[in-house]
């Protein structure tokens, strides 16, 4: 093959190809930057104005009032379906990733979980409703966190499976050499190697857990005052707060759902920041 | 990097600790509230009675307006304490779930609109003409049967946006009943009932959510219960009764309306209170029920509900007047009271008041 020769026409259509491709995409990033931009405007803005310290600390009412039996009623289910759903996932996603590695079983198992990861919340409600709620004889905090624990898992098993293999199997090896058992070494020394990877897993799982609507309505039902009990009767959260003072007819609880918005946005993105942070300090510290 | 690491498994550890004290706190606390579920309609009132009710007697009452027809289905599967639905269920029904159902209260159904540049409040409307505006037949506010109506105001040439309740519905339930009495095209091609095809306009979920369809739709025309068109400064047009007369919504007429009501011989107390005749009377007017599971798993909480019931009955009066709800007169609560002794638990009945 011999070099051709320099052809000036060719490089002009190549360089102005390559800077029409870099001003849509250029042009796309910015159109994502814009639009989460915008939303984020609109919610401070409106989520302001029925802003006050009430919010915190008065429930809701047919008139006026707060948020805090919703935001404690988040918390509490969230809390609890991560308590659940968390160590489910792990041990889920470091099988996965440790002991069944390539075997068919293991394959059938990723494969159910990448269904679960992608069903309709509003599917997991129903099925929690099924053999929760119908059971038990009444709605519950503790189904509405059954129901976010199921949508938790799949979503931690997958995340704990992908940092789990990418621990170098220098470690592994370098462990079992040492005259470890598998299980010391997957409890010793994978799971701290990857541990900050997990965390964030958890953190991601939590965040999406937290704005969920759809899996809550058909089990913890909600309730305009505290919950009386975490077994008995309907709780409150966030999102089911927002999708009833969404749609009411009054500016005032309109402007309560928008601030509803806000404070789990600002949750979720204090959470997001948390996770970031820490991986950053676990990344760093390991590389010391 | 093992500084870091403890660090970080003791704060995981110290959030797993803080929700486990959480949750046992929620376990922990008593469990003295009792559960509802239904229409919409009396959502209003039940959720003020259950703030005064809570206020003194400290139990409470979680009430959630999911429609009527949701509700029937949670008390069926006995998700709930008692159900509510403004549609009396089917005597059938009823008794293949074992179900009690009684009335509660009285409210009345209004026809609410929002035209810019017009009084909806002096706007008059016959039950035909809203019929045939749901049919589909008329489509503009200038039509000259509407302006016939109306002489003396000027109607914009705006399309008419019809709202309808896109859940099952008792609300619809006593609406589509109306409208059924008053037009046969309405009675042969709708129907009445608590969720039927409309054949125009929008449709949105529960009493609240076609109030604010109606509010932000220029040209909307809806049907809502008359305290939520009250409470949120809703135009609410005159109608033409079954003896001619011209009416606004208001408790006195709404009155008038339920003192026809026929319920000595009404099965299941399912008395009807729609297009009575009567000057004064309201046209669309309607007892809303609750329903009560015969044999409870728990007696004790359907004593709850009766207890609350019973308050109500007594001490509920001031809120009902606010809201424009009519209670149900003296005997048919006492009647009410009677039928509670069906209520049975161990084979006693679950009410004091028996003999």
């Amino acid at each position: 093959m011999s070099i051709q020769p320099f052809n000036a026409a060719n490089y002009v259509r190549r360089r102005t190809f390559s800077l029409i491709m870099d001003m849509i995409c250029t042009l796309a990033a910015m159109l994502g930057l814009v639009l989460l931009a915008l939303i984020l405007f609109t919610l401070i803005q409106r989520g302001m104005a029925g802003f006050s310290l009430s919010v915190f600390t008065e429930p809701m009412r047919s008139q006026g009032g707060g948020l805090s039996n919703a935001i404690m009623g988040t918390l509490m289910q969230a809390g609890l379906g991560i308590a659940i759903g968390a160590p489910l996932g792990m041990a889920a996603g470091i099988y996965l990733a440790e002991v069944g590695r390539g075997s068919r079983f293991a394959s059938v198992v990723r494969f159910v979980n990448d269904i679960l990861l992608s069903a309709p919340s509003v599917l997991i409600g129903l099925f929690v409703y099924q053999i929760v709620v119908i059971p038990m004889g009444n709605f519950s905090g503790f189904a509405g966190a059954v129901a976010l624990a199921l949508l938790a898992m799949p979503v931690i098993a997958r995340t704990t499976e992908d940092i789990v293999k990418l621990v170098p199997d220098s470690y592994r090896e370098g462990s079992t050499a040492l005259g470890a058992r598998d299980s010391t070494t997957i409890s010793r020394v994978v799971v701290p190697a990857a541990f900050g990877g997990i965390l964030t897993g958890i953190l991601l799982a939590v965040a999406r857990i937290s704005g969920e609507t759809a899996p809550l309505l058909f089990t913890s039902f909600g309730n305009y005052g505290h919950a009386s009990s975490m077994f008995e009767g309907g709780m409150a959260s966030l999102p089911w707060a927002i999708y009833t003072y969404a749609k009411q007819p009054s500016n005032e609880l309109n402007n309560l759902a928008w601030t509803g918005a806000l404070v789990i946005t600002v949750g979720v993105l204090l959470l997001n920041v948390l996770s970031r942070v820490s991986h950053y300090l676990v990344s760093r510290g390991r590389s010391q | 990097m093992k500084f870091m690491k403890n660090q970080l498994r003791r704060t995981a550890v110290g959030a797993i600790a803080a929700i486990a004290a959480l949750t046992s706190f929620g376990a922990v606390a008593s469990a003295d509230e009792i559960t509802g579920a239904g229409a919409t309609f009396p959502q209003p009132v039940y959720t003020r009675w259950a703030e005064q009710y809570a206020a003194s007697n400290g139990d409470t009452l979680n009430y959630q307006g999911i429609g009527s027809g949701a509700g029937t289905t949670q008390i069926i599967n006995r998700t709930v304490d008692f159900g509510a639905s403004d549609a009396p269920v089917a005597p059938e029904r009823l008794a293949s779930n074992n179900l009690l159902q009684f009335p509660a209260v009285i409210g009345a159904v209004v026809v609410s609109v929002n035209i810019a540049g017009v009084n909806g409040n002096d706007l008059h409307l016959t039950g035909p003409v809203v019929a045939d505006i749901y049919l589909g037949r008329i489509r503009m506010w200038n039509d000259r049967r509407i302006a016939a109506l109306n002489p003396g105001v000027t109607l914009p040439a705006v399309a008419i946006a019809p709202v309808y309740r896109a859940d099952s519905s008792g609300t619809t339930s006593i609406f589509t009943s109306y409208l059924g009495a008053v037009s046969l095209a309405f009675q042969t091609t709708i129907g009445a009932g608590s969720s039927v095809s409309w054949r125009a306009g929008i449709g949105a979920p529960g009493n609240a959510g076609v109030a604010g369809a109606i509010r932000n739709t220029n040209g909307a025309i809806g049907y809502v219960e008359y305290a939520y068109a009250t409470e949120n400064n809703m135009a609410t047009p005159q109608l033409q009764n079954r003896s001619g007369a011209w009416v606004r919504p208001n408790s006195a007429a709404f009155a008038a309306a339920a003192a026809t009501a026929n319920w000595a011989s009404a099965p299941n107390m399912a008395a009807s209170m729609i297009n009575t005749a009567g000057q004064a009377n309201w046209p669309i007017v309607s007892a809303t029920y609750i329903l009560l599971p015969k044999n409870p798993t728990d007696g004790a909480r359907s004593l709850k509900v009766m207890r609350f019931f019973d308050w109500a009955f007594n001490n509920g009066q001031p809120a009902a007047d606010q809201l424009h709800y009519i209670m149900l007169p003296e005997s048919v609560r006492a009647q009410v009271r009677q039928r509670w002794c069906q209520v049975r638990s161990n084979g006693q009945p679950v009410w004091s008041g028996c003999h």
